[in-house]
C-alpha cells in the first residue's frame, strides 16, 4: 500500500532555466531530495498557469494530504521512509541543522537580495522570467508580489525595518554571505558530499542554495563572482546536476561537460584561501575609498585652476 | 553598519587596551527585562567574563533606545558602543582577546554553524512564546516590557512591540506555527546540542568559546524564568549533560554572583 501512495506523490514547483531544474531555491531542494533519497515524485511546474498565484511552492501532494515548506515535506518523506540520512551518525545529525540554520540565516538574505532587490538583476533577469512564466494578466502581478516578500524578509529579519533602510544592510548582509560562502567551502574540502559518498539533506539544502547562484546569468553579482572563486562548492553544484538531474528533460545544457569526475583538489588549500583574504581586502579597500570620496567631510579638489590674473593674454612677463 | 565604518572601528579598537570602566547597559533586571534579552545580555557577560575583561552591569529602563541597533545589550567601552554579542566578539577580537584562535578553520564553520542555529531555533522561540502566545503575553511579557512608563504610553510601546514581533515571525514563517510545534523545535535544537556537546567540558575541546557563552545564556535563562507554564524549561532539563554544562559554566565564571 506503501508503494500506491508513494507513486501518488505529486510536487508543485517552479519549472526549470538555466541548466537547472528548478529556479527556485526551495523546490530545488525538494527536487534534490527526492533524487537522493529516491522518491518517485510526480514533478508538476506551476508554470503558466493559476496556480502561480493561487499555491504557496513548493507544495506536494500525497493523497488528500499537502505539504508545504521544504523542512515539512522533506519530514514528511522520512515519514514515507524515504530517508536520505539514514547513515548520518547523531552528531552529524545535530551538524546538519546547525549547517542549514547557517545557509538560511546568513546566505539567503543576500541571495533574495540578489535576485529580487537588486535592480540591475531583477528587471533584467529575475521579472521578465517569472513574467513570461506566469499567464496573463498574472505577469504584471506575481513578480512584484514576490519581489516585495523579499524586500520585507530581509528588512524584518536583518535590520531593525524603522531604523534601517535597505541600503544600510546591503554591506552587511553581502560581507555575511561571503563568509559563509567561505565557512561551507571549507567544511566541504575536497570531498563530493558535506557527509561521505552519499549526499544528504544538508547537501540538499546547500544545492538548492548555491545553484541558482552559480548559474542564473546575473548582469551584476560580486556574490556570484566569489561564489565562483570557490572551486570545490561549484564542483559540488555541477557534480549534483551530473549526476542525479542529467537525464531530466528540465536540464538542457547541465551536461554540456559531460559527467564530470569527483572534485579534485587542483588548487592548493593555502592558496585558495590566500584568495579569500585578498578578495575580502580588496573589497573593504574598495569600499573605504568609496566611501572616502562620497563622504561630506572629504574636502573635494578644486574644480579648475583658478584663472591666472597676469597670464591670460600675455606671453612674455618682460 | 557599512564595511568602511566597521573598519574604522576595528582600527580605532585596537588603538587603546580594555578600561576599567567599562559598562553593559540592560533593561530593568527585576521588573522589566524580557526572556530573549535576558538571554542575550547573560551570553555577553559570560563571554566578557571568560575572556577575563571586567564589565560593570547597568540597569536602565530606555536601554533598548539606547542602543546602536536597537538590541540588547551593549556595552559602553571609552568612547565606543557596541551591541549584539556578534560585534562585541569582533571588537574585543580587535583589541586582542579572542577566545576562538585556536580551532581551525572547520571547526570555526562549524562554531558559527551551532551559533546561528541557537540564534535561529531558541532565540526565535522565546520570541514566539513571549509575544505571539497570548496568555504569555497578556500576563507576563506586555506588563513587564512597559512597566517603566504610565499610561497610555506603555499600552502603546506594548502593542507596538507585540506587532513588530508578529510580523517578524510571519515573515520567517514561523506565524502558522502552533505552541506545542514550537517546544518541538526547542527540542531538537537542545538534542542536536546536546549531541555536539556529547560528554565533553566545552563545545570544543577543554576550553570555552562565544558559542559556550551564548548556548549558556539562553539555557541559563530558559532554566531559571518562571513562565506560565513550565513546559520549555522542562523540555531542556530532559537533556542532562545540558544541565551540567549549565551548572560548570555557572560555577567557574559566575560564582561570585549571587542569583
Amino acid at each position: 500500500m506503501n508503494q500506491n501512495m508513494a507513486a501518488a506523490m505529486e510536487l508543485r514547483c517552479w519549472g526549470g532555466d538555466w541548466g537547472l531544474p528548478s529556479v527556485h531555491t526551495e523546490s530545488l531542494i525538494v527536487l534534490a531530495y527526492t533524487k537522493f533519497s529516491g522518491a518517485k515524485v510526480a514533478v508538476s511546474p506551476i508554470d503558466w498557469t493559476w496556480k502561480t498565484i493561487t499555491v504557496t511552492v513548493p507544495e506536494l501532494v500525497c493523497g488528500d494530504t499537502a505539504v508545504q515548506e521544504p523542512t515539512q515535506i522533506l519530514n514528511f518523506l522520512r515519514k514515507q521512509r524515504f530517508n536520505a540520512d539514514y547513515e548520518l551518525t547523531a552528531r552529524q545529525g545535530a551538524d546538519t541543522m546547525a549547517y542549514i540554520a547557517l545557509l538560511e540565516e546568513k546566505l539567503q538574505p543576500a541571495l533574495l537580495h540578489t535576485f529580487w532587490v537588486d535592480a540591475e538583476n531583477y528587471s533584467n533577469l529575475t521579472r521578465p522570467w517569472f513574467a513570461s512564466r506566469s499567464p496573463f494578466p498574472l505577469n504584471f502581478f506575481v513578480p512584484g508580489r514576490l519581489a516585495s516578500g523579499a524586500l520585507s524578509r530581509i528588512l524584518l529579519t536583518t535590520g531593525e525595518a524603522p531604523l534601517h533602510r535597505i541600503s544600510e544592510v546591503e554591506g552587511k548582509i553581502y560581507s555575511d554571505a561571503k563568509e559563509c560562502l567561505n565557512l561551507l567551502s571549507y567544511r566541504l574540502g575536497t570531498a563530493n558530499f558535506f557527509f561521505g559518498n552519499s549526499p544528504t539533506s544538508l547537501d540538499a539544502f546547500a544545492f538548492g542554495f548555491l545553484a541558482p547562484l552559480h548559474k542564473a546569468s546575473l548582469p551584476s553579482s560580486p556574490l556570484q563572482s566569489h561564489l565562483r572563486q570557490l572551486d570545490n562548492l561549484t564542483g559540488f553544484c555541477d557534480n549534483i546536476l551530473a549526476v542525479y538531474f542529467s537525464s531530466d528533460h528540465f536540464c538542457k545544457i547541465a551536461a554540456q561537460a559531460g559527467p564530470l569526475p569527483p572534485v579534485q583538489e587542483t588548487m592548493d588549500a593555502n592558496l585558495q584561501k590566500l584568495t579569500q583574504l585578498v578578495n575580502k581586502e580588496s573589497n573593504l579597500i574598495e569600499k573605504m575609498d568609496d566611501n572616502l570620496r562620497s563622504s561630506p567631510q572629504h574636502k573635494p579638489h578644486r574644480p579648475e585652476p583658478k584663472p591666472s590674473l597676469s597670464s591670460a593674454k600675455s606671453s612674455t612677463p618682460a | 553598519m557599512s564595511l568602511a565604518a566597521e573598519a574604522f572601528m576595528s582600527q580605532m579598537a585596537a588603538a587603546e587596551p580594555w578600561p576599567e570602566n567599562a559598562t553593559l547597559y540592560q533593561p530593568l533586571k527585576e521588573d522589566q527585562i524580557l526572556l530573549s534579552d535576558c538571554a542575550s545580555s547573560l551570553a555577553v557577560q559570560a563571554y566578557l567574563r571568560m575572556c577575563g575583561l571586567p564589565v560593570q552591569v547597568f540597569c536602565r529602563a530606555n536601554a533598548e533606545y539606547m542602543s546602536p541597533s536597537g538590541k540588547i545589550p551593549f556595552i559602553h567601552v571609552g568612547n565606543q558602543v557596541v551591541s549584539e554579542l556578534g560585534p562585541i566578539v569582533q571588537f574585543t577580537k580587535a583589541k586582542g582577546h579572542s577566545l576562538s584562535d585556536g580551532l581551525d578553520d572547520v571547526q570555526r564553520a562549524e562554531m558559527k554553524a551551532y551559533m546561528e542555529l541557537v540564534n535561529n531555533m531558541l532565540l526565535t522561540a522565546e520570541l514566539y512564546i513571549q509575544w505571539c502566545d497570548d496568555s504569555t503575553a497578556t500576563e507576563i511579557s506586555r506588563p513587564r516590557y512597559s512597566s517603566p512608563y504610565s499610561w497610555p504610553l506603555n499600552k502603546i510601546l506594548a502593542y507596538q512591540k507585540q506587532w513588530e514581533v508578529r510580523r517578524k515571525m510571519n515573515a520567517i514563517g514561523w506565524g502558522g506555527k502552533t505552541l506545542e510545534q514550537v517546544y518541538e523545535d526547542v527540542s531538537q535544537c537542545c538534542q542536536a546540542l546536546s549531541q555536539r556537546l556529547g560528554t565533553q567540558s566545552y563545545f570544543f575541546n577543554k576550553q570555552p568559546t562565544e558559542l559556550d557563552a551564548l548556548v549558556f545564556g539562553h539555557l541559563f535563562t530558559i532554566l531559571t524564568t518562571r513562565l506560565t507554564s513550565t513546559e520549555l524549561a522542562e523540555r531542556v532539563k530532559s537533556y542532562s549533560n545540558l544541565l551540567s554544562f549549565c551548572r560548570r559554566v555557572e560555577q567557574t565564571y559566575f560564582e561570585d554572583k549571587s542569583s
